[in-house]
């Protein structure tokens, strides 16, 4: 035994010296060999047979037996839900919603709660986009409600099937990874332009929290709780309807609002298939360029989603709330008071909302943006031209001219190794090679060119702030409504100013990438410091460590699993970002996404987009996880 | 407790029970057991668990049988497989006789509901309903209507002694308390036979004496049958008419009280009983010397723990005649034999 335990160390180490010499090796032979850019002629032509599927739609579109029997009818059903919504709404005299809204959270004895949102109802009236966020409610509502409607069966089946949850779990997993411009593609080529494919994409992206909160509320059910129901002879059935659903509605309940909370995320994605409403709007001012609008406007939108959201909670009801009771008499009268206000409402023509101060926002938004432009160009044009010549052009020609497409794919694959393992390792390589194939090496450099330096700047700025901030639990407090609902804000927000400070280019979807990753990114940074076991921070200040020593030495080395969560976290969003940015002239991956979508013969190039991002997507993810549990593993051993 | 003999009618009857847990075959697993390999070697080579290995008892009528084993014992596995809440890889289980293995899920479902019930370590309490509505879930899962089996409930809520706390949450009472809920929740379809998984390893060690103390008292006047599983040796020999003790999966020994601290049959159980104090377990009838008692003797019965006589024989150094329940005379005890018995404890 002794004689193994000397020996495994030496035995490592060389076999790290050998490894590494290997790589070194390959390295160089890979620059001297191979070629700069991916080869041109090695180009897969995967966009071929989706190209053919695109035309051979366009013919068979009114004819074959899948649109007359399946997707003609769904269409038709889903039309006729949002058109039912909006119709009600544009019809309800506008001072109903407010009050409704109200009433249902005061049910809950919230009044402070219920009195906030009931502005936030009337907000979009006031800034004028009325009209518009009743198109996005109905939008919203009828997603939610069709998300919520198929995921929650679907997560008790994950939860109770082992089978169901191999199989759910991935397709899950790639419809919250691909991005949203890609998907659109195919639904676009089934359902045409206009409001049903938006809700359709929109489903998609919002149901997986749905299903999976669902699946992880029943899985949570203590066991003791279930083997109980079924010691007293209770049928599959009552255990599920009287044990586990109940106990998981807080879950449920989480579930709903993550799917409000994505629904709201892709409203302005949305909006390139035609969806109107209040992402429309946006859309034009980033056009227009102008971010007092556009912000005013994207308040409407969180507005939107803050009511549907506190609604959808007081809806549900948890064990043991607070709920004014009322009796079936006093519920009927409010009922019966609602109508008659309605049909004076009606009678009066109070339908339309009646003023809009939009202008009275946004102009001095628009004005102070421009001021800032121009007081501090000495600052954000030296910034904007060191962004883009030195760093993002260079890497890129890093990636295209100077090395080799061969040693690219062997350091990755070697860097994968070290941080994952030998499955990643091979799973890396084969990703870049099919990003080759697929013509994207190009784009997709550019793209990690700009998703490094985004990422770098949210570390820099989230993980010290995340740091300084989980020792000062108050502080945190106190904004963290401030970095939740920058997180609410829809990301093409974010680019709208920058835009206007930065001129159009890959700039402002970096800076705006930054801002839109740091909440979490601090939040994670901060929640690891926090959640330090105390016990180890006592034991390090009885052996007479100085502060900066228990930070260094046992909060930060404690907190590191959740400090690579974060910048887990950051990288995803940030390529979310990256992607979104193609719209404000970010190029790469993001521009050639919003090509695919608006272009004549978009589809094979969208999935050669899609699969891109998603390899992309997949690889960083997978890596800074595997980082984040190797952390974790002396620990828990 | 009344020490009732296993014989009377067995209300539990359980042969040759195996459980392996791990996937394919289990029966490589059971025949490498039964060529006596050990637990540990077949894990390391198959990846299957033995978990309960050819356990066979009988349990009777109003007896309390415990079974004592540490973690990983597979006592929790066992008494699951009781209920069927684990199913067993192989053996027999009859309940009052009926193959109780051979059930389909709709009888299974009516033994469950009327025969038996369990309480369970972390109380198993559902957090959603209130104390009587988590009471009454055995009768609600029947179909019984809401006013009798609230009726029902707030009847087996005053036998444990949780008058008032109807309409609390579980989680708003105490763990005592919560186990009180438990317990009542077990006895409210009134079951012949009540299983308890380590129903008070959670609770404070003052809590536990006095819940304990609250099972003996109910057990009294009800006289159900009761199978016990513990981890406390102290609390086996407190509340079992015999105890099982279980180790690896087996039961290394089975007996009353009594035989497992006066003659342990394994030098595992042998560990357990050095600690307890055998003047409180052991009768006067172990000690007895078979030998005339002198006349105007002291008497004691027979069931007397020691305890009882050493102030006796501090008080005068006299031998004590042994005398049965109708005083008969069975021998007598003096200093001697007892320094011997309490002695054998230093070993």
């Amino acid at each position: 035994m002794n004689t193994i335990a000397v020996a495994s160390p030496r035995s490592s180490r060389q076999r790290l010296v050998i490894g590494s010499g290997v790589v070194a090796a390959l390295l160089i032979a890979a620059q001297v060999i191979g070629s700069a850019s991916f080869p041109s002629n090695w180009y897969a032509h995967l966009a071929d047979p989706i190209n053919d599927w695109q035309g051979w739609l366009r013919t068979n579109r009114t004819t074959h037996w899948s649109f007359t029997v399946f997707i003609n009818p769904l269409t038709d059903l889903v039309d006729f839900l949002l058109t039912f919504v909006e119709d009600f709404f544009t019809w309800l005299p506008w001072f109903i919603p407010p009050i409704v809204v109200f009433l249902v959270i005061a049910r809950r004895k919230r009044w402070v709660m219920a009195t906030c949102a009931a502005l936030a109802v009337i907000y979009p009236g006031v800034v004028g986009v009325w009209e518009q966020s009743i198109e996005t409610i109905a939008l919203m509502t009828v997603s939610v409600a069709i998300s919520v409607i198929l995921g929650i069966p679907l997560g008790v089946w994950t939860a109770l099937n082992k089978r169901a949850e191999s199989i759910l779990r991935p397709i899950l997993d790639a419809m919250q990874t691909v991005p949203a411009t890609v998907y659109l593609i195919p639904i676009v080529l089934l359902f045409g332009i206009g409001k049903v494919p938006a809700a359709i994409a929109t489903v998609i992206y919002a149901l997986p929290p749905m299903v999976r909160l669902t699946a992880l509320g029943i899985q949570q059910v203590p066991r003791s709780a279930v083997e109980a129901s079924q010691m007293f002879g209770a049928t599959r059935r009552q255990t599920l309807a009287r044990v586990e659903m109940p106990l998981a509605v807080p879950s449920i309940v989480t579930g709903i609002n993550q799917t409000v909370m994505m629904a709201l995320g892709i409203v302005v994605i949305a909006t390139l298939v035609g969806a109107g409403g209040l992402g429309q709007e946006i859309n034009q001012t980033v056009r227009a360029l102008s971010p007092g609008k556009g912000l005013v406007v994207s308040l409407a939108v969180v507005a939107v989603a803050f009511v549907l959201d506190r609604v959808s909670l007081a809806l549900v009801t948890t064990p043991g709330a607070k709920v004014a009771s009322l009796t079936r008499r006093q519920l009927l009268l409010i009922v019966i008071a609602l109508l008659i206000a309605t049909i004076i409402g009606r009678l009066f023509g109070w339908v339309e909302f009646p003023f809009s101060w939009g202008k009275f926002f946004a102009n001095p938004i628009d004005d102070f943006v421009l001021w800032f432009r121009d007081t501090f160009s000495f600052i954000t044009r030296p910034f904007n031209d060191f962004i883009v010549r030195d760093v993002l052009i260079r890497t890129r020609s890093l990636f295209n001219t100077t090395l080799a497409w061969q040693l690219i794919v062997i350091a990755a694959a070697a860097f994968s190794y070290v941080a994952a393992g030998w499955k990643m390792a091979i799973a890396t390589t084969i990703g870049l090679v099919v990003i080759g194939l697929s013509g994207m090496w190009y784009d997709a450099s550019e793209t990690l060119a700009q998703t490094v330096v985004a990422v770098v700047l949210s570390i820099v700025i989230a993980v010290p702030v995340g740091v300084w901030l989980g020792r000062r639990p108050k502080v945190e407090t106190a904004i963290s409504p401030i970095l939740d609902s920058l997180q609410t804000i829809p990301p093409l927000i974010y680019a709208i100013p920058f835009v206007m400070i930065f001129t159009v280019g890959p700039v402002p979807g970096v800076v705006a990438a930054v801002v839109y990753a740091i909440p979490p990114g601090i939040r994670l940074t901060a929640l690891g410091i926090r959640q330090v076991n105390p016990e180890s921070i006592e034991a390090a200040t009885t052996f007479g460590a100085s502060q900066r020593q228990v930070l260094w030495g046992v909060r930060i080395p404690l907190a590191m699993p959740s400090i690579i969560l974060a910048v887990n976290q950051m990288v995803m969003m940030v390529l979310a970002m990256a992607i979104i940015a193609g719209m404000v002239g970010g190029g790469g991956l993001g521009y050639r996404s919003i090509e695919a979508l608006t272009g004549a013969n978009g589809a094979g190039l969208g999935i050669e987009v899609g699969l891109a991002v998603v390899i992309m997507a997949t690889i960083l993810d997978r890596l800074t996880q595997s980082a984040a549990r190797r952390m974790q593993a002396p620990a828990a051993q | 407790m009344s020490i009732v003999s296993g014989d009377t009618q067995r209300v539990i009857e359980v042969r040759n029970l195996w459980k392996v847990f791990g996937s394919g075959s289990h029966d490589n697993a059971i025949s490498r057991a039964q060529a006596g390999e050990s637990r540990a070697d077949i894990l390391s080579s198959s990846g299957q668990t033995v978990a309960v290995r050819d356990v066979s008892f009988h349990v009777g009528s109003g007896e309390t049988f415990v079974v004592m084993g540490l973690s990983g014992s597979g006592k929790s596995t066992l008494i699951r497989c009781l209920s069927r809440l684990i199913e067993p890889t192989r053996g027999e289980v009859r309940l009052n006789g009926t193959d109780l293995l051979a059930m389909d899920n709709e009888a299974l479902r009516t033994v469950r509901r009327g025969q038996m019930s369990m309480v369970f370590q972390h109380f198993g309490l559902f957090p959603h309903r209130k104390v009587i509505d988590n009471i009454a879930y055995g009768l609600e899962v029947q179909g019984i209507d809401k006013e009798t089996r609230r009726a029902r409930a707030s009847e087996v809520l005053r036998i444990v002694g949780l008058d008032g706390w109807a309409n609390h949450f579980p989680q708003q009472l105490s763990g005592g308390m919560q186990q009180r809920v438990g317990l009542a929740r077990a006895l409210a379809v009134d079951p012949q036979i009540l299983l308890f998984d380590e129903p008070f390893s959670a609770l404070d060690p003052l809590i536990r004496k006095e819940m304990q103390d609250e099972l003996i008292r109910l057990q009294k006047s009800m006289q159900r049958t009761i199978i016990f599983i513990t981890h406390d040796f102290a609390e086996a020999l407190r509340l079992g008419d015999r105890i099982a003790i279980m180790k690896d999966g087996a039961f290394d020994q089975v007996g009353t009280p009594e035989e497992i601290v006066s003659s342990p049959a394994t030098p595992y159980v042998r560990e357990f009983v050095n600690d307890v104090p055998r003047a409180k377990v052991l009768s006067v009838r172990s000690v007895a010397i078979n030998a005339p008692a002198p006349s105007g003797a002291r008497t004691v019965r027979a069931a007397s723990k020691i305890e009882a006589v050493i102030p006796m024989l501090l008080e005068r150094d006299e031998p004590i005649a042994v005398v049965d329940d109708d005083g008969k005379p069975l021998g007598i005890v003096d200093r001697t034999s007892i320094a011997n018995i309490l002695s054998a404890e230093q070993r």
